[in-house]
């Protein structure tokens, strides 16, 4: 898994690359990354999930840990590109309900602005 | 006489029903005139015998045992060959000849002289010649005419047992069998007072009344020709043509027969036990009668008066106890009767003087003679019963001809061992005769009592033998053939993709993780590669047009997957967002978003959040939100939602899914719903879905309680506690139920039925409708009281059965129903024209 991040219209996009799985240690989780723009006062975060083959019940609980670390703090975080299989997890664990969700990552920068 | 009037007229005598009337009176008549002939005979032949020496006695009977064989042979085949009515016509005239021969054989040798009645030369010599001989060889003249005799009276009897067997099916021979009985007592009176009368007067000598009964057999022959000149059952058609089982009948292949069959043996062996204790019995009487009496005229008229006594107390016993014993205790305890009675007799001639030796011959010999003419005569006949007819076409011949009279030939053996082993030709004392006779007499009793209970534990297997189920109960075809769950999740999901894709995909993921998508159910779905067109997508990816799926089976079938969904649903970020936003969603305005939670809640961790949304979702006011919540709330199982559940009981849209969440309880929820279903404050439709939750728990409790409920006899209740009743029956073996609680409720529920015959609830159509479902609910009791499997066979043979399985079905059911169920419930049973239905009703309920 690699994860890049950039910054646009106040918004820390995460550009999410491979799998993220347990068995993919890594230094540095999505929830740490994400935990760490928070630190920076960054209040606005959205994973670009484009570049994700798979993910397993182990990223899905990073995104969610990640939502609710931004959440407690008053921020956003919202998701974009994201695959048909992950959305079937989603909707079949009703995270679609909870998640924003969006299919275009233009769009839901512009969302943020919105709200 | 009208049919009408001669019916009503025979009903006093047995049970004839409309167009049996003429036959049954043919028969009986023919049966009268066959044993009056018989019983004018009988005083002649035992007076003679006995006049002859005692050693001489047991060859008569030997005789007949060892020749009868070949008669009954012959009996068979003719039978077998020649067109009933030619053959028994035949017979008659034959019997008529020899009656006239053995007259002229006892007045020669009675008058002890020499005559010359032709003047012809020849004839002369042929006379002269015949009468010398008679003169010399008395003995042998007797034992031909008491074998003869013998062979008289099992031929009659049996071609008349065949001629019922022809005319009548088994239950209806059943119902007639008191009638054909007081027939034949009837004829033994008149022929034994006649000859009692005749003899004791001194009007006629003893010989000379034999040549009253040609014209008694002429009758008869009229009798048989008016029999087999009606229509019969098998035929349907009159005429003289060949009636009977095509198979060739002999005496080897009435062997085979037997052998093959169990209950035959045992009943040939109880029939044998019994005729080889009476032959030894009138052994004992031929002794003491013998001592008391010297000449023949005083002799035959004892005899004649001894028989007319006989069956004197014999027809009152059978009016006044036959049907009642029968009735009442059934062949179980009337089949005890006889020998129990001969049991006790006979050892008391061990402690009697010998100046009651004539009171105590006449007790026994008359006590042996009044069973055997009626009750152990109607439980025999009723023992043939079960058996197939062919067979006991063969077995009768067998028993009544062969087996009686081999018997009487082993009675005989026995009597002329001990009359010479204990040289009772050199006993001055009967008494002592008597007495030594009377312990082998004990021994076959004994082994008779034996015998009558082997043969009663086989009758009932003997009558459900034939009996098969002849449909499967519906829910059992149902539950072999159809998941009904399955059945139910697969429209869930099929109707779900017209409301949500998300919805859809949840089902559809349900139906994977139970293992039960297969490839047609794939198919129906149309979750194959490349096929779904999720429309509900476009409002998420905003694309304006359906979108694909590819990949969605293999994805929703990848174990991996699978098993990553109840991993995440286990995670505690997963849960705590839950917890924050649940219960919004399921008090969200959509009913798509109620839905969904509904359904997803099924999977997730019982927090209390969860908990709380799915209680809310449970009084959700859409059907299809409560019908997801009360899946869910069976798989939690809180005793919280008990109460929200049985709510749900009584809609209409939710009652089915509702029993089903309660069901999945199991047991511990019984006290609950037993007082849930005891609530006056309940709705009818909440106390009426329950039942069937008890019996899907299925435990003994619930059985209690549903028992306890039908005792209290609420009519609106009453079909859904018996169903339930039934189901936990057909489910649950272990289960048990006390008779001593069912049997009023069986009483209540046969009046119920009986009330809607006498109180027709609307038109003929109608009133049948609610019989059979009236009918239904009492055979679904008597599963709970008997075995279910043959409660179940009974009701379906009643139902739609042969004539032959509906008698078997009854016979059945009369052995295993007490008195009073019988006494209502065979009227509503049997096929009956409503008025005598409802008068056989009226009697049974006393009303008037």
């Amino acid at each position: 898994m690699v994860i890049t991040t950039r910054e646009q219209d106040n918004v820390v996009i995460f550009d999410i690359d491979g799998e993220i799985r347990r068995t993919d240690t890594v230094q540095e989780t999505l929830h740490s990354l994400v935990e760490a723009q928070l630190d920076r006062g960054r209040r606005n975060v959205l994973l670009n999930l484009g570049g994700v083959e798979f993910i397993d019940s182990f990223g899905v609980g990073q995104i969610l840990a990640s939502y609710i670390s931004t959440q407690n703090l008053g921020g956003k975080l919202k998701l974009c590109r994201i695959s048909h299989k992950l959305l079937l997890i989603f909707q079949i664990t009703m995270l679609h309900k909870v998640l924003e969700i969006h299919e275009d990552c233009d769009r839901a920068l512009a969302s943020f602005g919105k709200t | 006489m009208p049919d009408g009037r001669l019916e009503r007229f025979l009903k006093r005598f047995g049970d004839v029903r409309g167009r049996e009337a003429r036959a049954a009176l043919s028969l009986s008549a023919f049966f009268f005139l066959i044993t009056f002939t018989f019983y004018i005979i009988k005083p002649v032949k035992e007076s003679f015998l006995i006049s002859v020496r005692p050693s001489w006695w047991p060859y008569a009977d030997l005789a007949t045992a060892l020749f009868i064989g070949f008669v009954v042979a012959l009996n068979a085949r003719l039978l077998d060959r020649m067109p009933r009515r030619t053959y028994l016509t035949a017979s008659l005239l034959f019997f008529i000849a020899s009656l006239f021969a053995f007259w002229f054989v006892f007045d020669v040798h009675q008058k002890s002289l020499v005559t010359t009645p032709v003047s012809d030369a020849s004839g002369i010599l042929f006379v002269l010649w015949a009468q010398e001989t008679i003169l010399n060889h008395w003995t042998i003249a007797v034992l031909v005419f008491s074998f003869w005799t013998d062979i008289f009276i099992a031929t009659s009897v049996t071609q008349f047992w065949i001629s019922v067997n022809d005319v009548f099916n088994p239950h209806q021979a059943k119902r007639l069998v008191g009638l054909f009985v007081t027939g034949g007592l009837f004829g033994g009176i008149a022929g034994s007072a006649l000859a009692a009368l005749m003899t004791f007067a001194r009007i006629i000598k003893p010989e000379d009344l034999l040549l009253v009964c040609p014209a008694l057999l002429v009758l008869a022959l009229v009798m048989v020709n008016l029999v087999y000149a009606g229509p019969r059952k098998a035929s349907g058609t009159a005429g003289d043509e060949r009636i009977g089982p095509p198979a060739r009948v002999g005496y080897r292949e009435s062997f085979r027969t037997f052998r093959r069959d169990r209950y035959l043996l045992l009943l040939a062996a109880m029939l044998a036990s019994a005729m080889v204790a009476g032959s030894l019995i009138n052994y004992q009487f031929k002794t003491v009668v013998k001592s008391v009496f010297e000449y023949d005229q005083a002799r035959t008229s004892f005899i004649a008066v001894f028989f007319l006594v006989i069956l004197a107390v014999s027809t009152v016993f059978h009016l006044l106890t036959t049907g009642r014993v029968l009735k009442s205790y059934g062949i179980r305890w009337a089949i005890l009767v006889a020998p129990a009675f001969l049991l006790i007799g006979s050892a008391a001639v061990f402690v009697i003087p010998f100046g009651a030796l004539l009171a105590w011959a006449w007790v026994v010999r008359g006590g042996d003679k009044t069973f055997d003419n009626t009750l152990s005569q109607s439980v025999r006949e009723l023992l043939y019963v079960p058996v197939a007819a062919d067979i006991k076409f063969r077995a009768k011949i067998f028993i009544d001809m062969f087996v009686n009279k081999f018997s009487t030939g082993l009675g005989a053996a026995l009597f002329l061992s001990l009359y010479h082993i204990r040289r009772f030709a050199y006993r001055e004392d009967p008494l002592a005769v008597v007495r030594e006779t009377g312990i082998v007499v004990l021994v076959f009793l004994a082994l008779w009592l034996v015998l009558t209970r082997l043969v009663y534990r086989e009758y009932p297997a003997v009558l459900k033998k034939d009996l098969g189920q002849l449909w499967k109960p519906g829910q059992t075809v149902v539950d072999e053939h159809i998941d009904e769950r399955l059945v139910r999740e697969v429209f869930e999901a099929i109707q779900s993709r017209e409301r949500s894709t998300t919805l859809y995909y949840m089902n559809v993921f349900n139906l994977v993780r139970s293992n039960s998508l297969t490839p047609e159910l794939k198919e129906l779905l149309g979750i194959k590669r490349d096929e779904l067109k999720a429309r509900a997508m476009d409002s998420l990816f905003d694309v304006g047009g359906e979108v694909f799926f590819p990949g969605l089976e293999e994805t929703l079938s990848d174990t991996a997957f699978q098993k990553e969904v109840d991993l995440i649903f286990l995670l505690p970020s997963y849960q705590k967002i839950m917890d924050e936003r649940l219960g919004d969603i399921a008090a969200s305005d959509s009913e798509v978003d109620r839905i969904e939670a509904a359904n997803s809640i099924c999977r997730m961790a019982p927090s209390p959040s969860t908990l709380e949304a799915l209680a809310r979702l449970l009084q959700d006011p859409s059907p299809e939100v409560a019908l997801y919540a009360l899946n869910s709330a069976s798989v939690h199982r809180r005793p919280e939602f008990v109460p929200l559940i049985v709510r749900q009981l009584a809609n209409p849209m939710t009652v089915a899914e509702a029993q089903t969440a309660l069901a999945a309880y199991g047991p511990g929820l019984e006290g609950l719903l037993a007082r849930t279903l005891r609530s006056a404050d309940e709705p009818l439709e909440v106390r009426r879905a329950i039942p069937d939750v008890l019996a899907r728990i299925g435990t003994q409790k619930a059985a209690d309680s549903l028992v306890g409920e039908l005792a209290l006899r609420h009519d609106d209740m009453e079909p859904y506690l018996i169903e339930a009743l039934y189901k936990i029956r057909a489910d649950r073996p272990e289960v048990r139920f006390r008779e001593k609680e069912l049997r009023p409720e069986l009483q209540v529920l046969i009046r119920k039925a009986c009330d809607v015959v006498l109180s027709p609830p609307g038109p003929p159509g109608a009133v049948q409708a609610q019989l059979d479902i009236r009918i239904r609910r009492i055979f679904d009791l008597l599963t709970l009281m008997y075995p279910r499997e043959d409660i179940v066979n009974d009701y379906q043979n009643i139902l739609q059965g042969t004539p032959k399985s509906v008698d078997y079905s009854l016979e059945h059911l009369d052995n295993l129903l007490d008195r009073e169920a019988k006494e209502l419930l065979f009227p509503l049973l049997e096929d009956l024209p409503p008025g005598e239905r409802a008068l056989r009703l009226k009697k049974a309920l006393r009303l008037k």
